[in-house]
């Protein structure tokens, strides 16, 4: 249980540092969001990344603990990144439709 | 990553020289270090499968009670022997594995040991087929093979040592390392590998910072003995130094008085008061029937980040709690936790398949360096149609190390379905078979073209991948419809991961054979869409 939170506190905190990025916030909104926004987005991901660490060592100790940490944090960025490669293909796809081959 | 330094080149300049070229020379080995690595981390699984006579059970008997079952049997196989040891069966190893002294003069030199597998339930020793087991992709991912061990692990520290200078060079080397962290381009050619290769690398860094470095402390010792050497000069001196480190106790002089040994499972039990009813790992038993004789009782890897050992030193004769060593100095202790860090044995099942697949990541990370060398290299060629000796011989080479190694593994497992049961000399034959399909894959690399060459193999990886579970119904009687109906979920998740890796070749074959070479800069930017060679160049060159 303690791994499901704190793998899902980790995937919402790098949703969040992703989409307070300059380049995401282009190719998802196709402009960037106010600075506010931004730095809000910024703050919630190092909150929802400090979030996971207290629960993580909370449930195993800071020896498990700061493994499982690192093992999570790994695993859900990839997941965002792979979402947004996913997003970004068929975006293209779909825009492609009309001609163009990639 | 590469910066128009005309002039003297800057400190990203010399740090990205030195990634590339530290990450190529040791690339291949790397490559290979990192996968059979990987992959031990199911290595009790994948010995698991690899003896299929040895069957599924849901039960678990209780740890002192098969102890003292095996220390009776033992005293039958291995009467005489100075020194026995058993490791006690736990949720990944249902039988209890066994290996003793054998008696002064009996095999090499008096340090011969021999080894045998017991049910834990008849305490008869199980039939099972000759094989080297997970065993093999462990030992080969610090030690190689067909070289001395001791070569092989100076060669693994080597590149380890190498692989600490490509992650330090490569950090610095990244540029955008925070505001290019989500970043992926496609279909852009070196730009896309570039980025693949620095998402494997950051998201999983301090992992694969600490599964290089914890792998050299494994080893310090081999490589770095002077500071043992100095503080440590008398015999006993060494042997508290041992005690530090390791539970597994040296027979002591023999006094020749017979004395019967006192119960092992009441000294297990102790030993489960303490740690848990089934974190028992270990019984080592020295001069037994003797009246010098001693019994540790280890405890088990289980929710405990370190190696140190923890064991219970009891006298063999009387039964009694002689020593119960519970810590270890501050060094001793910081090397046990790194030890374990690198092994991750202590971890529960979701964390042992992080460690497998963030370490995945690192063994697609080192794939991705070494593709993107030639990547790189081959918009420069003058003419690629002919390419120069160097670059031919590292693409050949990538080639037969990256899905070489793949169909390798493959045809290891298939060695062990299908090579005869009596035959002699089985387990090496296993290896062999091992290193014969990786030779055939390195031929076929330097005879066929490279773009087919890497389809080929990726596609025989993944036939002989899918077809493993077919073996398996074929040749043994655990087909994977019986180990999903019995609930046998080591031999199931072994047999549909098999499934998962094939399809994973599967999609990189099918990839690559898609995949069209970008010949030159203006004929790519030519080809796309109706936008002028400028605009397209001017907006590769902004994003």
């Amino acid at each position: 249980m303690s791994h499901f939170l704190t793998f899902m506190a980790c995937l919402a905190a790098f949703s969040a540092l992703a989409l307070a990025t300059g380049r995401q916030q282009d190719d998802l909104f196709g402009r960037p969001l106010a600075p506010r926004a931004t730095w809000a987005l910024r703050a919630a991901g190092w909150g929802a990344l400090a979030l996971a660490l207290y629960l993580i060592v909370q449930a195993q100790g800071w020896g498990l603990g700061l493994v499982s940490y690192s093992g999570h944090t790994s695993l859900a960025a990839a997941v965002v990144f792979g979402a947004l490669i996913v997003h970004g293909r068929v975006r293209a796809r779909a825009s492609a439709r009309p001609k163009r081959s990639h | 990553m590469t910066q128009g330094a005309s002039k003297a080149p800057g400190i990203r300049q010399t740090m990205s020289d030195l990634h590339t070229w530290s990450g190529l020379l040791c690339g291949w080995l790397l490559y290979a270090m990192f996968l059979t690595g990987t992959v031990s981390y199911f290595k009790d699984e994948i010995s698991q499968w690899m003896r299929p006579e040895l069957q599924h059970r849901a039960d678990r008997p209780d740890p002192a009670e098969v102890a003292q079952r095996i220390a009776g049997e033992l005293g039958r196989v291995a009467a005489g022997s100075p020194q026995w040891s058993m490791r006690l069966p736990d949720e990944r190893h249902a039988t209890v594995s066994s290996f003793w002294r054998l008696p002064r003069g009996e095999g090499r030199g008096g340090r011969g040991f021999a080894d045998a597998t017991f049910d834990p339930v008849t305490g008869q020793k199980v039939a099972a087929r000759e094989t080297v087991g997970g065993e093999f992709f462990y030992r080969f991912h610090f030690q190689f093979h067909y070289m001395p061990v001791l070569w092989g692990r100076w060669l693994a520290g080597f590149c380890a040592m190498f692989m600490l200078v490509a992650i330090v060079s490569g950090v610095i080397t990244h540029k955008k390392i925070f505001t290019d962290f989500f970043t992926f381009r496609w279909g852009k050619g070196q730009r896309s590998w570039l980025d693949a290769h620095n998402a494997l690398s950051v998201f999983g860094l301090p992992f694969h910072l600490m599964i290089t470095y914890t792998g050299l402390v494994t080893l310090m010792a081999l490589y770095m003995p002077w500071g043992e050497q100095a503080a440590y000069k008398t015999p006993a001196q060494r042997q508290e130094l041992t005690a530090e480190l390791s539970a597994f106790i040296q027979p002591a002089k023999a006094t020749g008085q017979a004395v019967p040994l006192a119960p092992i499972d009441a000294m297990v039990r102790q030993g489960q008061a303490r740690w848990g009813q089934y974190n028992v790992g270990r019984v080592t038993i020295t001069n037994p029937g003797d009246a010098s004789a001693r019994v540790s009782v280890t405890r088990g890897d289980a929710a405990r980040a370190s190696m140190s050992p923890q064991y219970l030193l009891f006298d063999g004769t009387s039964g009694e709690l002689l020593q119960a060593k519970d810590s270890v100095g501050p060094a001793a202790e910081t090397r046990g936790v790194m030890y374990a860090l690198h092994l991750g044995r202590f971890g529960d099942l979701p964390m042992r398949w992080l460690y497998f697949i963030v370490s995945l990541a690192g063994t697609a990370m080192v794939g991705t360096g070494l593709v993107m060398w030639t990547v790189k290299r081959r918009q420069k060629l003058g003419d690629p149609a002919r390419p120069h000796f160097g670059f031919r011989l590292v693409e050949k080479l990538n080639i037969a190390s990256i899905a070489g190694l793949s169909v390798a593994m493959a045809g290891f497992l298939w060695g062990n379905r299908l090579l005869p049961l009596e035959m002699a000399g089985r387990t090496a034959w296993e290896v062999h078979v091992f290193f014969a399909f990786w030779a055939l894959a390195l031929l076929h690399a330097l005879l066929r073209p490279a773009r087919r060459a890497w389809v080929e193999q990726f596609w025989a990886a993944a036939a002989l991948l899918a077809l493993l579970p077919l073996a398996s119904a074929f040749f043994t009687d655990r087909p994977l419809w019986r180990s999903l109906a019995e609930g046998d979920w080591v031999f199931a998740g072994f047999e549909l991961m098999l499934w998962l890796l094939a399809g994973l070749h599967v999609w990189l074959a099918v990839r690559t054979s898609r995949h069209q070479p970008p010949r030159r800069k203006v004929s790519q930017a030519g080809a796309r869409a109706a936008l002028p060679a400028g605009v397209a160049l001017a907006e590769e060159r902004a994003r």
